[in-house]
C-alpha cells in the first residue's frame, strides 16, 4: 500500500471565523503499482486538496495519511524537508495552473531543477530533459526557451515533462488536458497509458472529462460535497441515478449506445469501447 | 449586416514566425460563430487583435463601421466584451456586485442606473441571489455568469468567449453553454473559440485556424462532416459522424441506422 488515507478530514479556517471543511472523512487506499484512477466531482468538492494530502504538500486536520510508510496528521511538523521531500520524488503532482510551477529562465532548467534537487548530477539531468520533452510531444528546441514566452498548452507539456524527469512512481495530474486540442489531448493520455502500462506506474487524473474517466480509467473517485461517495469500476458508475446526484454527465460513447438502443429498438451485448465495437453492434442489428 | 469585417490580417511577434496570415473575415450582427483550430493555430491570438489587446503587424480591423486603431480602441472595447478560460482571471470585484458594478464604473455610469442595471443583469444570467457573495464562494460557472453580467451591462452587444467552458464542471458547462444560447436568441453576436466539437454545434457558422490561415468557413453543419479538414487540424468528428465514415469505408449498409446517426449528429 503506497498511499492510505485514514479518515482524513482538512478544515480551512475563514475571514468569520467560519469553518470549511475541504475534505471530509476521507477513507482510500492507492497503490503504487498498476493503478489508473480519474478522480471526478463538481468544482468545489475537494479534488485538489484530496491529492494535495498524497504527497504531504498539506496535512489532515483530523485522521493520518500514510504514504509509504510515514505518516502525516496535524502534528506532522511542515519543516520535517528530510523525511517529507522524498515522498515528493515518489508521489509527482502537476498542478492544474502551470504558471504556478514554472518558474526558471529556461525550460531545460525548469525540467532539471526537480531532478537536482534530489540529489541526481546536472550532466544527468539534462540527459533526462532531453527525454521528457520529447515524451510531452515537444522538441528539443524547446529546452532554451524561456517557458514564460510558451502558450498555455506549451506550458502544461513543460511542467509535465519537469515532474516525469524525476520518475515518480505516483504521477498524479490535476486537469492536464484542459484546453488542449483534441489531438493533444489524446497524445497526453496514451503518455500517460503508456507510463502507466509499460513501466506499471500508477497514474491518478483529475478531470471534468467523462470521456477520459470512461475510456482509460481502471477506477473512478467521484467527490461531492467534501466527501468521497464512489471509488469503484466506471461501468458502475454512469448510472442515471449517479450522474444526476453528482452532476456528472454521460461519456459520448455511452450516450450514442442508448441513443441506438432507444431507437433501434435493440440492446447491446456490452458497453462499447471503440468504433469497432459499435459496428459490431450494427452488423448484428441487421 | 457586418459588424465586425478583418482584412488581409497579419500578425507576428517576432521577424520570423507569423502567427497570423493574412486572414480575412467577416462576422454578421447576430450571428454566433465558432472559431476552431489546433493550439497555437492563432486563434487566441486573433481575438485579442479583435479587442485591441495587440496590434497587428498589417492589415484592418473594422467593428461596428469604426476602424480599428489607437484612436478608437477604447471606444471599440465598449462594444465587445471578452470571457477567458480561467475564471478567477477576470474576476475582479469583491463580491459579485462589485465585480458587475467594475466595467461600468470605468464607463462612469451614474449611481443609480448601475444599481438598477446590477440588478437587471444578475437575474438575467441567474445570479441576483448572489450578489453579496465572495469569488470563492462561487463555481467556475457561476463566476463565468457574473463575467457575462459585467459585459451586458455595459451595453455590449458583441461577446468573444476564449475557451470560457474549457475549465468548467458538466453542469458549470451546461449552465453558460445554455446562456449563450439565449444570448444568441437576443440578437448579441457570438464568437466563441473551443475545441468542443459539441459546443461548435450550436453555432451558426464554423471557421477554422490552421497554422495562422483560415482553411475552412462555413455553416456548422457542413464543417462538422469535413473529416479531411478536422483531422488535419488535430479536431475530431462528433462521435455519430465517425461511425457513419466507419460504416461507409467498411461498406456496411443500413440506411436506417445512418439515417438515425446523421440525426444524432446534427441535431443540436
Amino acid at each position: 500500500m503506497a498511499i492510505k488515507f485514514n479518515q482524513v478530514t482538512y478544515r480551512y479556517e475563514s475571514a468569520n471565523n467560519d469553518f470549511y471543511d475541504a475534505i471530509s472523512d476521507i477513507s482510500l487506499s492507492i497503490e503504487d503499482k498498476g493503478e489508473f484512477i480519474t478522480l471526478i466531482g463538481e468544482t468545489g468538492s475537494g479534488k485538489s486538496t484530496l491529492v494535495q494530502h498524497m504527497n504531504a504538500l498539506i496535512h489532515p486536520s483530523e485522521g493520518e495519511v500514510l504514504i509509504y510508510g510515514i505518516k502525516v496528521n496535524k502534528n506532522t511538523k511542515k519543516d520535517k524537508k528530510e523525511k517529507l521531500n522524498p515522498l515528493r520524488q515518489k508521489v509527482g503532482l502537476v498542478f492544474q495552473f502551470p504558471e504556478y510551477q514554472l518558474f526558471e529562465e529556461t525550460v531545460e532548467r525548469d525540467i532539471i531543477f526537480g531532478p537536482k534537487n534530489f540529489g541526481m548530477s546536472e550532466v544527468q539531468a539534462k540527459a533526462i530533459a532531453k527525454e521528457v520533452i520529447v515524451q510531452v510531444g515537444l522538441d528539443e528546441s524547446y529546452l532554451l526557451r524561456s517557458p514564460f514566452n510558451l502558450s498555455g498548452g506549451e506550458k502544461k507539456r513543460v511542467s509535465i515533462a519537469g515532474i516525469l524527469a524525476m520518475n515518480p512512481d505516483i504521477l498524479v495530474l490535476d486537469e492536464p488536458t484542459s484546453g488542449l486540442d483534441p489531438k493533444g489531448r489524446d497524445d497526453l493520455l496514451n503518455l500517460f497509458l503508456s507510463i502507466h502500462e509499460k513501466l506499471n506506474k500508477t497514474v491518478i487524473i483529475i478531470t471534468h472529462d467523462m470521456n477520459i474517466v470512461y475510456k482509460y480509467a481502471k477506477r473512478v473517485l467521484v467527490m461531492n460535497n467534501s466527501r468521497l461517495v464512489f471509488d469503484g469500476e466506471p461501468s458502475v458508475l454512469f448510472k442515471k441515478k449517479n450522474i444526476e446526484e453528482w452532476n456528472l454527465d454521460l461519456p459520448d460513447m455511452l450516450e450514442l449506445q442508448y441513443n441506438l438502443e432507444n431507437e433501434l429498438g435493440i440492446k447491446f451485448s456490452k458497453n462499447p469501447n471503440n468504433i469497432e465495437d459499435f459496428l459490431t453492434e450494427i452488423k448484428g442489428a441487421k | 449586416m457586418s459588424i465586425i469585417k478583418i482584412e488581409d490580417l497579419t500578425f507576428s511577434y517576432n521577424e520570423d514566425t507569423e502567427v497570423l496570415k493574412n486572414v480575412n473575415l467577416e462576422i454578421n450582427k447576430g450571428e454566433w460563430v465558432s472559431i476552431l483550430g489546433h493550439n497555437g493555430s492563432g486563434k487566441s491570438t486573433l481575438s485579442k487583435l479583435i479587442i485591441g489587446l495587440l496590434k497587428a503587424s498589417s492589415g484592418k480591423i473594422t467593428v461596428d463601421g469604426e476602424l480599428l486603431n489607437y484612436d478608437t480602441v477604447h471606444s471599440i472595447r465598449r462594444k465587445i466584451g471578452i470571457v477567458f478560460q480561467n475564471p478567477d482571471n477576470q474576476f475582479v470585484g469583491v463580491t459579485v456586485e462589485d465585480d458587475i458594478a467594475f466595467g461600468m464604473e470605468n464607463l462612469g455610469i451614474e449611481r443609480n442606473e448601475m444599481i438598477s442595471k446590477i440588478q437587471e443583469f444578475s437575474k438575467k444570467v441567474n445570479m441576483i441571489d448572489y450578489l453579496n457573495k465572495a469569488p470563492h464562494e462561487l463555481s467556475g460557472g457561476q463566476k463565468q455568469r457574473v463575467a457575462i453580467a459585467g459585459i451586458l451591462a455595459m451595453g455590449t452587444d458583441i461577446i468573444i468567449f476564449d475557451e470560457a467552458t474549457s475549465m468548467l464542471d458538466p453542469k458549470g458547462r451546461d449552465s453558460v453553454l445554455s446562456f449563450i444560447k439565449e444570448l444568441k436568441n437576443q440578437g448579441i453576436t457570438i464568437i466563441t473559440i473551443t475545441h468542443e466539437m459539441k459546443e461548435a454545434l450550436y453555432s451558426d457558422r464554423i471557421v477554422i485556424l490552421k497554422e495562422g490561415k483560415v482553411i475552412a468557413d462555413g455553416t456548422a453543419v457542413d464543417v462538422l462532416q469535413d473529416k479531411k479538414t478536422l483531422n488535419s487540424s488535430n479536431l475530431e468528428l462528433l462521435l455519430p459522424l465517425k461511425l457513419i465514415y466507419h460504416m461507409q469505408e467498411q461498406n456496411i449498409e443500413n440506411k436506417e441506422i445512418e439515417e438515425i446517426l446523421w440525426q444524432l449528429s446534427l441535431i443540436k
